[in-house]
């Protein structure tokens, strides 16, 4: 094409829109909603009642009440986490004990038979199938009751009505009133909840999402809480408490990280988010009755399949290293145990041990896997009998006998505050990471998710435990 | 230009419904790309997957398709490719997804733009409309969520509607299938070229800004005698739209 | 490990986090001290010496080498070689003691000018920045763009005709849009007008007329004037400032005959069960949230009224085209309507 002709036709509308001024957007707007109101009214009648229908306008007017919105909200809300963690329970176990208790030494016998080499068995089934069998146990149960429940609420249109309850207290650090829904998705999977930030259409409050959404504790790590204050935190107080003092310190841990999310968005509001756009608005769609089984279904399929087989994609490279750490020696040493010994001094800093932080280091693929790999490396470690083998990681039915192994590796009621901290505020597992960068495609933003909340759980531990040794 | 007042008819002559089948994902070979354009929140989703019989998530929640999800069905043993681009209130601004949306309508050229509109909220839905039909003249508009407008006494004069905007106008149901045979029954017409529509322009402009537009519009065409929508270029190049710009100079437009 | 105790690592950790801070901090940490200094080198005095003269040529105020040296942050010595610098390339030249700017000189100012305030108008429309900011990061912009990239951005920008505070922009070919009004503290008791510029300098009177939440363009009538304090209606609402304050606020008196919108009120005033027509947009409402509102249809002559009200009064969700949309206050209070 002429070249120059083209530069002729940008002068002459730079030379044009100047002359036209700032109004350009505003009235060519104004202009297009001109013709549309016209040809509505001209092919549009209702009847003169109320537009809005009555029924929407009532629901509306309660759940949005001044003294009926926030406990239907908290009820509503409460009672999914709730079915959440206990309904997961029973399934879970079932597939813990067909996965791990029946397939696994089928497998293994079957290895046997055949008569393939340790390593290769060890490899594949005592590292790879262990760790995949573990994340679906953990994993899939929750994520198949909490993400239907959570799609037939979205379906019917009442999650709009939740943003707009709460926008007020998100607005207050930055952040849109739709990250309560996102947060709520956090609790259970920060990846699903950092896929769910779509609906935040503002650059700043969504990357605020994005980035705090790891402080929502995740369904891989609710065991993990339960577990440590069960053994640890149950046990300094008289038995008949015990119970609820634990129960209570993992719902602490909960509201910290809800403390630590609006921080957080508060603090990246004034300093690295200050220049991304900031917009709100927020359409109330209409009550839409929800089309029960397809709802599930979508859910099942879209949300729970998807993200199961990103975490078992990571999971089983994870349950390979945790093996071959354990099972390929230096000099004397396997790379576990020298790692373990070479962690040991941050460890005690941060009043934890270098087991813990191996853990946490092998188990970024999924947080699912990080109690059975401390007990395995605990065992291994000191020394101690127990466990099924080197580099097999495992989990014991008895509490009781899960803190004994515990207390034998060193741990104190310092080390199991400090791991339920440090459980709170790490980097988010390698699903989300990579969910984060699929979203926001920028290293930036993704260096920043993950490294901050870990820099984060270094300093409070830290400074937990420096205070900890001063006082006690 | 051929009105549809009726809906769902799958017994009627017109449909052939031996002639359809849902293909889901498989979308090689196809004769015909139709995008899905429209407001969020109105069903898009909805539309989407009762024409290729997948089940991608729909919510009740503005904003749930973000990249756009392609699917295919046939028809009349003609292969139609569809594409369902993300919800976007304009095309005027500068977010990602109405970038998105604004150049697959442009330079991707649909052989049929369906915007899905909700009914009961007609007004607005025009808005993006208008806009649409500045750049293509291969639209048709699905009025969905009849349901719900029907339930809010709202009533819609179809044929008027067709009228003014110059192009099929199809009421539908789509959580519920209705009109969906009737719509692909439309596709297949406008995309062959047996329904030929005439889109409305925009009328209501500010003078200083019609001036301006006439102008560089009618300098477009003298350059570019083969670009259907000067008038859309126009608009955008006084917006300042660097995308179309570089199109220009590329020729991509041509 | 004989050495630990936790007194000495909190300390430790202490010491480092203050030194962390101390580099760090925003604007005053070392560390940026020390990229600035590097960044600040004859380029950019000569350019602020331009703008200075620019300002103070078109205000009528004569400026020798004292007045500039001291109006600069620079040390005496820098201003004053660059001055010799400048006058041996054309840019200036003295007049007896004062100092004016050649042609060449006023055209380099006026593309200095240029660049400080289309990127005001880039911060107000394409970032989040808040407005607080945008006088202070131009300013360092402004020594940094080339003329390609200003042209672009003015192009990006639809070539804008005045920056966010209602100062007019210079196209590249030196063409600039005129300004006309009087300030408000010189204004007459009823007299109505149109706030056409706010002064951002001096800051702290600049963050006295945003923490008043005065809006650029909106329709104002002064109610009472005198040495103590200026009064004025807006937008249903009722202000009062220093005259001080007030002189840095430019008003274009509207004459009679214009037609004069009454009862313009702001959104954020409209209760349950009152409906109302939407005036327009302010101009204080810009970038996306401006074509946001507009897309959602926020357009003239559209009916409006009160949805649902949340439960902290915060945000509202307003019925619009069918439509129900929640805003915040503050966006609320940059929509003007008319009560019906």
């Amino acid at each position: 094409m002429n070249k120059n002709a083209i530069d002729n036709i940008i002068a002459l509308s730079s030379e044009l829109r100047w002359k036209i001024g700032d109004d350009f957007h505003d009235g060519l707007a104004e202009g297009i909603y001109a013709d549309a109101s016209e040809i509505a009214n001209a092919s549009i009648s209702t009847d003169n009642e109320k537009k809005r229908f009555r029924l929407d306008s009532k629901i509306d007017k309660i759940v949005t009440s001044k003294t009926w919105g926030f406990p239907i909200m908290f009820l509503i809300l409460g009672m999914i986490l709730w079915l959440t963690i206990l309904g997961a329970n029973y399934p879970s176990s079932m597939l813990a004990s067909l996965l791990l208790d029946n397939i696994h030494p089928a497998l293994k016998s079957f290895a046997t038979t055949i008569g393939a080499p340790w390593w290769l068995d060890g490899f594949l089934i005592d590292g790879v199938y262990l760790a995949v069998a573990w994340v679906i146990a953990v994993m899939l149960p929750p994520m198949a009751i909490f993400f239907p429940m959570f799609t037939l609420l979205e379906d019917f249109g009442y999650l709009p009505r939740v943003a707009f309850n709460l926008d007020y207290m998100f607005k207050k650090s930055g952040a849109h009133g739709k990250q309560a829904l996102t947060m709520s998705m956090g609790f259970g999977c920060n990846a699903a909840g950092v896929v769910a930030t779509r609906i935040i259409d503002s650059p700043r409050e969504r990357l605020i999402a994005i980035i705090t959404n790891n402080f929502s504790l995740c369904n891989g790590r609710w065991p993990t809480q339960i577990l440590i204050a069960t053994i640890f935190i149950g046990a300094v107080v008289p038995a008949s408490f015990s119970a609820f003092a634990s129960l209570f310190a993992v719902i602490g841990i909960a509201v910290l990280g809800i403390f630590f999310m609006f921080f957080t968005s508060w603090a990246l509001t004034k300093t690295v988010l200050k220049g991304e756009v900031s917009t709100f608005n927020l359409e109330l769609p209409p009550y839409r009755p929800p089309r029960f089984w397809k709802t599930i279904y979508t859910s099942i399929i879209d949300r729970t399949l998807i993200v199961l087989w990103r975490a078992i994609l990571f999971a089983a490279p994870a349950g390979a290293v945790i093996w071959l750490i354990s099972n390929i020696y230096i000099g004397n040493e396997s790379v576990a145990t020298w790692t373990i010994n070479s962690l040991d001094g941050f460890g005690f800093l941060l009043g934890m041990n270098g087991v813990i932080l191996l853990a946490y280091i092998v188990a970024i693929p999924a947080n699912e896997i990080v109690i059975p790999t401390i007990l395995m490396l605990t065992v291994m470690a000191t020394g101690i009998v127990g466990g099924v083998g080197t580099g097999v990681m495992f989990e014991l039915d008895s509490v009781n006998a899960t803190g004994d192994i515990l207390r034998a590796g060193g741990w104190t009621l310092l080390t199991a505050v400090n791991l339920m901290l440090f459980s709170l505020l790490h980097n988010p597992c390698s699903t989300t990471i990579y969910t984060i960068y699929k979203e926001t495609k920028s290293a930036k933003w993704t260096t920043v998710a993950s490294v901050l909340p870990l820099i984060m759980g270094f300093v409070i531990t830290f400074l937990v435990a420096q205070i900890w040794r001063l006082v006690f | 230009m051929e009105n549809k007042v009726s809906s769902a008819c799958e017994t009627c002559s017109q449909f052939n419904a031996k002639g359809l089948k849902k293909l889901g994902v498989n979308t090689d070979n196809f004769d015909f790309v139709v995008a899905l354009a429209g407001n969020p929140n109105t069903g898009k989703s909805t539309v989407f997957n009762a024409l290729t019989g997948l089940r991608q998530h729909t919510g009740n929640w503005p904003g749930k398709t973000v990249v756009r999800a392609e699917g295919a069905f046939e028809y009349n043993s003609q292969k139609f490719k569809l594409l369902d681009l993300p919800g976007t209130y304009s095309l005027l601004s500068t977010s990602q997804d109405e970038e998105i949306a604004r150049n697959f309508i442009l330079f991707g050229k649909p052989d049929v733009t369906v915007i899905v509109v909700d009914t009961s909220r007609l007004e607005r839905n025009l808005n993006l409309v208008l806009q649409i039909l500045e750049i293509t003249d291969k639209a048709i508009l699905c009025l969905n969520f009849m349901d719900e407008a029907k339930r809010g006494n709202i009533k819609i004069d179809v044929r008027t509607l067709a009228r003014d905007l110059g192009i099929p106008v199809v009421p539908t149901s789509a959580r519920y299938s209705e009109g969906i045979p009737d719509l692909i029954h439309t596709i297949n017409e406008v995309a062959t070229g047996k329904i030929i529509c005439r889109p409305h322009q925009i009328k209501n402009v500010p003078k200083n800004i019609e001036v301006a537009v006439k102008k560089l519009s009618s300098e477009i065409k003298k350059q570019f005698p083969s670009i259907p929508n000067s008038r859309w270029i126009a608009f955008r190049l006084l917006e300042g739209d660097t995308h179309i710009i570089d199109a220009l100079k590329t020729g991509e437009l041509v | 490990m004989n050495t630990y105790n936790p007194i000495y690592a909190l300390l430790i950790f202490f010491a480092i986090s203050f030194f962390g801070y101390l580099l760090f901090r925003p604007r005053k940490g070392w560390f940026w001290l020390i990229k600035n200094n590097l960044k600040s080198n004859e380029k950019i005095v000569i350019e602020d010496v331009l703008k200075q003269l620019y300002h103070s040529e078109n205000s009528g105020k004569e400026v020798n080498v004292n007045s500039l040296t001291s109006a600069l942050k620079f040390g005496d010595s820098i201003v004053v070689d660059a001055i010799k610098k400048m006058a041996i390339n054309d840019l200036v030249q003295f007049d007896g003691d004062v100092l004016k700017l050649t042609n060449s000189g006023r055209d380099y100012a006026l593309r200095i000018v240029r660049v400080h305030r289309l990127w005001e108008k880039y911060l107000a429309e394409k970032t989040g920045y808040d407005k607080t900011q945008w006088h202070e990061m131009a300013e360092s912009k402004e020594h940094e763009l080339s003329h390609e990239e200003t042209n672009l951005l003015a192009t990006k920008l639809g070539n804008p005709m005045y920056d966010p505070h209602g100062d007019p922009i210079p196209t590249n070919t030196g063409k600039i849009a005129d300004v006309t009004g009087e300030f408000l503290s010189s204004l007459a008791v009823n007299a109505v007008g149109k706030i056409v510029h706010i002064e951002d300098e001096p800051d702290v009177i600049y963050k006295q007329i945003l923490a008043e939440n005065i809006h650029i363009g909106s329709q104002i009538r002064v109610v009472e004037n005198n040495k103590k304090r200026v009064v004025f209606y807006a937008e249903g609402e009722e202000f009062k400032l220093a005259p001080i304050v007030a002189a840095n606020i430019t008003v274009a008196v509207l004459e009679k005959d214009e037609v004069i919108e009454e009862n313009i009120v702001r959104l954020s005033s409209l209760k349950e069960n009152e409906v109302a027509h939407i005036l327009g947009i302010s101009k204080e409402s810009r970038g996306d949230n401006r074509r946001r509102l507009l897309d959602l249809g926020f357009v003239k002559g559209t009916e409006i009224s009160i949805d649902l009200v949340s439960p902290m009064k915060n945000p509202i969700a307003y019925l619009v085209k069918g439509a129900s949309i929640a805003l915040r206050k503050d966006q609320a209070s940059k929509i003007l309507i008319k009560k019906d």
